[in-house]
């Protein structure tokens, strides 16, 4: 069966209690899961201010999850999202091979900048011991 | 003159989520800045049109700037 790599983006009400929210996000992920989804990345943005006003709400919860899955998953995993009060808005889209390029260069300069910044660290710490 | 400033500010993929360089392509009244301004190539500004009306969806970019309101 073909799979297609998709990412969503989904805004929760930012009004609820961290456990809520959390609750909320495992539950989606375990929609993801149970419709036949693999789940290769999570980003949590957390609470942002939103760039209009939903139904009164100033700012939301944002979280993307990249996943690969069937085509026909989709549907029955945004069924899930539209039956779900606290989730303001959903967008699903398929990332394409450009999108899939950029996201992995992006992921690897992360890799390279924690790599740098994890050897200064070193440095540092062997200067102050050798001032010791 | 034409003012061709943005031209090279995309090299390659448009990312919807990146509200930052998506700015740069509405004008304060939250419209869509049109190619002949921005410079960029036709498939570019197709890309763009698509990012910036993905964001509009999830509230990353607004359809109309909160000072026109």
């Amino acid at each position: 069966m073909a799979t297609r790599h998709y990412e969503s983006v989904v805004v929760i009400n930012a009004a609820l209690e961290d456990p809520q929210v959390e609750g909320i996000i495992s539950a989606i992920h375990q929609s993801i899961k149970t419709n036949g989804g693999e789940i290769s990345d999570i980003e949590n943005w957390g609470r942002r201010r939103l760039a209009y006003a939903i139904d009164n709400a100033k700012s939301g919860y944002y979280l993307i999850t990249r996943f690969e899955g069937a085509p026909s998953m989709i549907t029955e995993f945004e069924r899930f999202l539209k039956l779900d009060e606290n989730v303001i808005r959903y967008i699903t889209i398929v990332l394409d091979s450009k999108a899939l390029e950029s996201i992995k260069n992006a992921a690897n300069k992360k890799v390279e900048e924690a790599a740098e910044e994890g050897t200064e660290v070193q440095e540092k710490s062997d200067k102050e011991k050798s001032n010791d | 003159m034409k003012n061709k400033k943005a031209r090279r500010v995309i090299d390659d993929y448009i990312d919807y989520k990146d509200s930052k360089k998506l700015q740069k392509f509405i004008s304060d009244q939250g419209k869509i800045i049109p190619r002949r301004i921005t410079g960029l190539s036709a498939k570019q500004h197709r890309e763009l049109v698509r990012a910036i009306k993905r964001a509009r969806q999830v509230a990353i970019l607004p359809f109309v700037s909160e000072a026109v309101k």
